[in-house]
This record gives structure tokens, sequence and C-alpha cells, in this order.
């Protein structure tokens, strides 16, 4: 029925019109009636839930309600998903945090390979930082040709779905999944590294600490993009000032010919180093490094987050982003090499940490300041994970590809399913590894690449397709971006394979026959549910065969079979006895009732209630065609815990008539203080 | 005076909610009901029971307001929305069905050439209710 149709009579509606006829002739008016407070607007049959029917009833629904306030924010209206939007200033702290933070341990993360061959082989870590800073400028060169080609976002999984196939997107898909989650894992674990190194006490607890931080960005994402943005985008910007401080002073002091001397770190490696200088040493040294690249993606992920024109804030974004990584990367390694810092081998102390100590001295406010900037934007970046994954997750959700749970948009606007699985998947990954990052940096950055190396490959056949005006630049810079990520994926993927990259290489077809395994249930869900043509009618029943289990004659008993008689003619009671006598005893309170309904008492000599019923209610349904309904008589208690109290027949009736075929259940509830007659009216 | 059902008749004027809060600060020592009505005028060229959805919406809505206002200041506030042909009349006819002893209207005004001009309905609801009216006079935008 349409709104402009009339409502047949004595259909309930939410609005009535009474005439009233006022004191003098003509001062008719007109009375409309509708439920005070019930939160729901409008008339005519089209209604709007206002805000105030999210509100629960009830003391402990009341409290969730304002715990969820206090911790979250108010709800949002779906109109204000635009102003959910973010501009490059605060685009830049949620979307590049990751990359830029990785500026604070690639160094590290080069030298800590470097120093098994001794103190000398650390001389390459200069090039192998050129080397990777190189990698990066193709990689932004290539994502910002994904971004304005797919300026919806989805980034590498869409490129490689459209491009190479759907076997190829879930690939790239499984593996920025994979990554999201090490994203958080391993920038938790670096920010705990970072404050552990001025508080050392806090180490041996690094699990934990961890944790309470995975949670606390996980709260913060809850609150949406926008709020998250503004709650990182001051640390964000204090780090890149803590760094860009620390490098003009440092290279101010090495300049003026005042070169500051080495600090020895609390573990050093080995002078003399324990393994030779080989070439899979300087390759893994290189791989190590690239962690530095990770994070640059998610730019490219997330353009609908921007304000409009998106695809020129997503691209701004995506090139200071690089900048910013690129001088404070080279300049630290610049500074680690020109001073002489060493790695620690336990990782108490970060190699941020020794240089800060060695430019401006130890317990200096500036070191604090260095030391807790780098720490937040450590933590930080896992936002990025915390950004990208659940966008991600629901891209997959709306191609039913992912539980659709996580295509739901929460109260603030986030994709909350995402954000909380994110948030536990992470915290297992982190405490399974110790809290180490050093044990967690190899499972990283294998994903990232093998998604760069899709998109880029994806990006060419799609020039090359369509050939677009300008296609021919577009092709070979793509073609470049593919040739070099996918160089760096086959070194990180050999180098790292025995380090813990397997495990990646492991999940990967793991994950896509997952996705797979789903999109085939929704498929198949969909063919069994969905209306052929336009014709269709709704199908007109014979009255059913009710069926009302009683256990005893009480006043929820008699409420159920009064609506079973009101659903059907043919309503036949059964009630399930544990002896010849009880059941004497239940036929002839029964026929004290007077009712007309047919009763079958069923003797249970084992004591069982449920599968006697089940067995009852087989034979009913095939001596009859017609479908049968089981109509439940529930008690319901005032309060939740006067359940553990009731055996809860209905309840397991319920459950194991669930997966019946043909069968309808019915529960009539009796409330403890229900003094409802349905026979009324 | 202790009045024990009062009318509060609501234009969706700025005066609102201190019209409810003045209200609320006769009716509480009193213990006295309290309803709230908004009344949309019909055209003549309309049916009496016309569906006037931007109208009805924003009486709506300037009800739910008032309802805020009145939890606020701790008033049980009930609710009425209807349609007539002249506010007074309809402000006048629910008082008298309603039994109410004081109807509490806000009473924009405008000065013109020094003297006071007060809108019809407020002068109507003055001239024909059976019961205490009390007018609270709206201040004039500074």
């Amino acid at each position: 029925m349409t709104a402009d149709e009339p409502e047949p009579p004595d259909t309930p509606s939410l609005e009535r019109r009474v005439k009233q006829t006022g004191r003098h002739v003509g001062d008719q008016y007109v009375r409309i009636m509708r439920p005070t407070g019930s939160g729901i607007r409008g008339h005519g049959g089209r209604y709007v839930a206002t805000e105030q029917t999210m509100d629960r009833t009830g003391r402990v629904g009341r409290g969730w309600d304002a715990t969820v306030r206090f911790l979250i924010g108010k709800r949002l209206h779906s109109d204000a998903e635009a102003e959910e939007r973010i501009g490059v200033a605060t685009g830049l702290p949620i979307l590049a945090s990751d990359n830029v933070s990785s500026s604070a341990y690639a160094t590290e993360e080069a030298m800590r390979i470097l120093a098994i061959a001794g103190g000398a082989a650390l001389a390459l870590t200069m090039p192998i930082a050129l080397a990777v800073v190189f990698v990066l400028a193709i990689v932004v060169l290539s994502e910002s040709r994904v971004i304005r080609a797919y300026p919806n976002g989805g980034g590498s999984y869409l490129v490689a779905r459209e491009n190479h196939g759907v076997v190829a997107g879930l690939v790239a898909a499984s593996a920025l999944l994979i990554d999201y989650v090490l994203t958080v894992a391993v920038s938790t674990a670096a920010g705990v590294a970072a404050i552990s190194s001025f508080v050392p006490e806090l180490h041996q607890h690094r699990v934990m600490v961890g944790i309470v931080l995975i949670a606390v960005l996980a709260v913060g994402n809850l609150r949406g993009v926008r709020e998250a943005g503004l709650l990182f985008a001051a640390p964000t910007y204090a780090y890149m000032l803590a760094m860009y401080g620390l490098l003009a002073y440092g290279l101010f002091r090495i300049f003026t010919g005042d070169v500051p001397a080495a600090v020895t770190p609390p573990d050093p490696f080995p002078a003399e180093g324990t393994a030779a200088l080989s070439i899979l040493l300087v390759l893994r040294a290189f791989a190590s490094g690239s962690v530095g690249l990770t994070g640059s993606e998610a730019v490219a992920n997330g353009v609908p987050s921007f304000k409009r024109p998106e695809t020129k804030n997503a691209v701004i974004t995506l090139v200071l982003m690089g900048a910013i990584f690129a001088t404070i990367f080279l300049g630290v390694t610049y500074l680690a090499t020109k001073i002489g810092i060493q790695p620690d081998q336990s990782e108490i102390e970060t190699v941020n940490s020794m240089i800060t100590r060695a430019v401006v001295g130890a317990g200096t406010p500036f070191y604090y300041f260095v030391q807790v900037t780098t720490a937040i934007i450590l933590l930080l970046a896992a936002n990025t994970g915390f950004t990208g994954f659940p966008r991600l997750a629901s891209v997959l959700a709306n191609d039913r590809f992912m539980p659709r749970h996580f295509a739901d948009v929460g109260s603030r606007l986030a994709f909350n399913t995402g954000i909380v699985v994110l948030s536990v998947l992470a915290a297992l990954i982190l405490a399974a590894f110790g809290g180490s990052v050093n044990a967690l940096v190899p499972l990283y950055t294998i994903g990232v690449f093998l998604a760069f190396t899709l998109s880029q490959s994806g990006l060419v056949r799609r020039w090359w397709r369509l050939r677009n005006p300008g296609w021919r630049l577009s092709m070979a810079i793509n073609t470049f971006g593919a040739v070099v990520t996918g160089t760096v994926l086959i070194v990180v993927a050999i180098t790292k394979f025995a380090l813990g990259a397997w495990m990646v290489m492991v999940l990967i077809p793991v994950i896509v026959a997952l996705l797979y395994a789903i999109n085939r249930h929704y498929q198949t869900t969909q063919d069994a549910l969905v209306i052929s043509g336009t014709d269709q009618r709704v199908p007109v029943y014979a009255a059913p065969v009710v069926i009302v289990p009683i256990a005893r004659l009480d006043r929820a008993a008699l409420q159920a079979l009064a609506f079973a008689r009101s659903v059907s003619p043919t309503v036949k009671a059964v009630h399930v006895s544990m002896s010849r006598a009880s059941a004497d005893e239940f036929r002839v309170r029964w026929n004290r009732l007077g009712t007309d309904v047919a009763l079958d008492v069923l003797e249970s000599p084992f004591r069982s209630l449920v599968q006697p019923l089940l067995r009852y209610i087989d034979a009913i349904d095939k001596s009859d065609d017609r479908p049968i309904t089981v109509v439940l008589s529930e008690f319901v208690p005032s309060h939740w815990w006067e359940w553990l109290l009731h055996s809860q027949t209905a309840f397991r009736l319920k459950a194991a008539l669930l997966f019946r075929p043909n069968t309808i259940v019915i529960d009539v509830p009796y409330h403890h203080r229900d003094t409802a007659d349905l026979a009324r009216g | 005076m202790q009045p024990k059902r009062i009318l509060v008749a609501l234009a969706g004027t700025s005066a609102d909610p201190d019209v409810i809060r003045l209200v609320a600060w006769v009716a509480k020592p009193a213990k006295a009901e309290v309803v709230g009505i908004h009344v949309i005028e019909v055209r003549w060229n309309l049916p009496l029971d016309a569906v006037m959805e931007p109208e009805l919406d924003r009486g709506e809505e300037l009800l739910e307001s008032a309802k805020k206002v009145a939890d606020q200041a701790g008033l049980q506030l009930e609710t009425e929305l209807l349609q007539a042909r002249d506010a007074a009349a309809a402000i006048v006819d629910t008082a008298v069905e309603r039994k109410c002893d004081l109807i509490v209207v806000a009473m924009p005004y405008r000065k013109r050439l020094g003297r006071v001009y007060v809108g019809r309905t407020v002068q109507n609801v003055y001239v024909n209710a059976p019961c205490a009216v009390l007018a609270y006079r709206q201040e004039e935008n500074k």
C-alpha cells in the first residue's frame, strides 16, 4: 500500500484525526492524536524515527546509553556524513601517520640487520636509505595515478579486481587486511618500545601496555573519523616539529664542526659481527628498511574520506606524506651514521633515543619532547590501520566477500565491527609475539608490497585497455612502479621467509578461500530468497495446524491457548507427562477446564521432554498437509537473574525447532506483572 | 489562586521556553496538570482536516522542544496538536473541554505610532475564555 492509498478500517495507525465541535457554530477543530513520547514523527504512512526512539528505557538501558555516550559520544545523524569528511590538514595525521611514523624506526630496522655483519657494515645504512626513498618516490607517483583512476577509493583491492579479476582482487584485499592488522600491532609495539626507552620499568609489561593502548585507539576511532583526526592531529604535528628541530640542530652541530659524541647502547651488537657481509644480508637490510613504505597505500584507499575535491586533496596529502617521511628518514639516517650510533641488541633503547641523547643530551626537556612525541606518533600510526581496515572490510562486505556487519555504520558513522575486530586481532598478535617490534616487522612489509604490485600492474592493464589521453606516460609510470614494487616483494619474501614472512604467505590463500566461501554463501542465499519477476503476489495460506505444548495448566498456558485459537480453528494441546499417574491427573484437570481444544497426553518414561515433543510434531506433520505452527507459552520473570530459577523449557524448544523446516514457532510471553487478557476486544 | 489544570498555548515563537518555565513556576506548587497545545490554522480554501506537512512537521518539532524544556524544568507536560480555522476558538474550546482553570499564552506585540498592537489570537482568547488568562509579554528584540 502506498502512502496515498487510504488504510482499511481498524488498521492500527500512528495518527488519528478526530473532529471536535466547539462552543459556537463553525468552531470545529481537528485533534491530531498520536502516541506521545514515541519519538516517531511524520504523517500519512511516512514516518521518521527521531533520536528519541534510540533512547533505551529501564535503569540498565539508560546506564548503557550513558556509558556509550561518554565513551564514543553522541549519536550522529546520517546527514552529518559530509561534515565527517577530512581536509589535508586532518587527513595527514589520520591517513599518513603510519608512513610518517615509520621514519622513527625504519633506520633502526636496517641498521639492526647490518650490525649482524659488524660495526663497519653500518656504513651501508645511508645507501640503503636512499634506495628506500627512491622506491617511495615511485610508489607515491604510482599511487597518485591510482587515486586519479579510482576516486571512489577501494585502493589496491578494487584496482586488482577490476583489471586482473576477482582472485587477484581478493589476494590484494587479504594482503592489505593482514597488513592493517600488523600495522596496529607493530605501531603499538614500537610506541611502547619508545616509551620504555625512557621508562625502562615498562619493558617487562609491554604486552599489557600495548593492549591498553590498542583499546584507547579503538575507542578514539569509534568516535568517528573526524573526531579521531582532531584527536590525533596535534601529536602528529608535534612529532614533525620535534624531528625537524632535532635534525636542524644535529646538522647545525655537524656542519659547524661540533660533531656529537656517539653514545653506547645498553646492549650493543658485537663490533666484529656474527656473520659475513653478504648480498643477502644487504638485501635483508633493505627489506627491513622498506618497512618505511608501509602506510603509503592508505591515502589511495581512503579517498572518499576527503572533502571535495577528494582527488586533489588526496594527492596533496600523499605527496606531503612522502616528502615528510623522506626528509625525516634521510636526516635520521645521516645523523646516525655521522655520529656513529649503533643499534641496541635487546631493543631497550631505540636508535632515535640514542641520536637525541647524543645531539641534545639525556634528561634535557627536548630529549623528552622527542621521545614522547615519537611514542605518540608510533601509537597513532596504528590509526592508519584503524582507518584502512574497517573501510576495506566494508567495501568487501558490500561486495559480499565479508560478513555484512562490516558494512554497518555505527552511531558515529564509523564502521564499528571493523574497528572492534581489528583491535581484537591486533591485540592477539601483539600478545603472541610478546610485543617485540623486531619479531613483528618481518611479517609486515610483504602484504603491502603484494598489494602495491597487484595494483600497479592492474593499472598498467587499465591504461593499455582504455588508452585515454596521456596513457603512455601513466602506463610507463605504473610499469616502472610494478617492476620496482615487484622486485622489493621478491626481496622481502626471500629474505624474510624464514623469519616469519611464510606465515603471511600461508595466511593469504587461507583468507582468500574464506572470502570466497562467504561470497558463495551469500550467492546461494540470494538465489533462494530473491523474488524473480515483477508480478509476484503475497501467497494465501490455509489456516495452520496449531500445536500448543503445555507443561501445566496455569495462566501462561491459558494465554497461549487463547492466542492459538485466534490464529486457527485447528488447535491441538499436547502435554508430556513423566508418569501414568501424572498423565491421568492432568487429563482430569483438563476436562475440568471445559475447553473444546483437543488434548494429547504423551507419556515419557525416560523423563525427556524435548525429544518426544519433536517426534510428536514430526508425526503430526506427516499426517497433515497443512503447515505446522507451534505456540509456546513462556513465563518472563521480573528480573534477569530470576531466569536462572526457571527451567527454560520454552527456550530449549525454540532452539530445537529453529532449524525445523516448514515450522512456525510463536512465543507467547507471560510477564510476571502481566494482567493482559488476550481475549479482550 | 491555585490552578488545577493549565492550558498553555504554544505558537512556536522565541517566547515559548520562557512561557513553559513560567507555567512550571505556577504549576509545580499547585501540582496542576499542564497541557501544551499548538494550533495549526487552516485556510478556508482547504478542508479542515487537510494534511499540511510542513505545518505538521513544525508543530511536532515545537511541541517536542516544549516537552524538553518542560522536562528540564521538572514539569510533566502533555502535548496536543490541533487544526482549526481560528486558533483562539480552538484554544478556548480545548480549555473548556479539559476543564482548565488557567490559560497561558505568549503575547507578541508591535508598537506603531506609540500604540501597542497585540495579535488577534491573544485578544480573542482574552475575550472568550471562561477562565483566567495569563499573558506572557514577549520582550522586544533589541
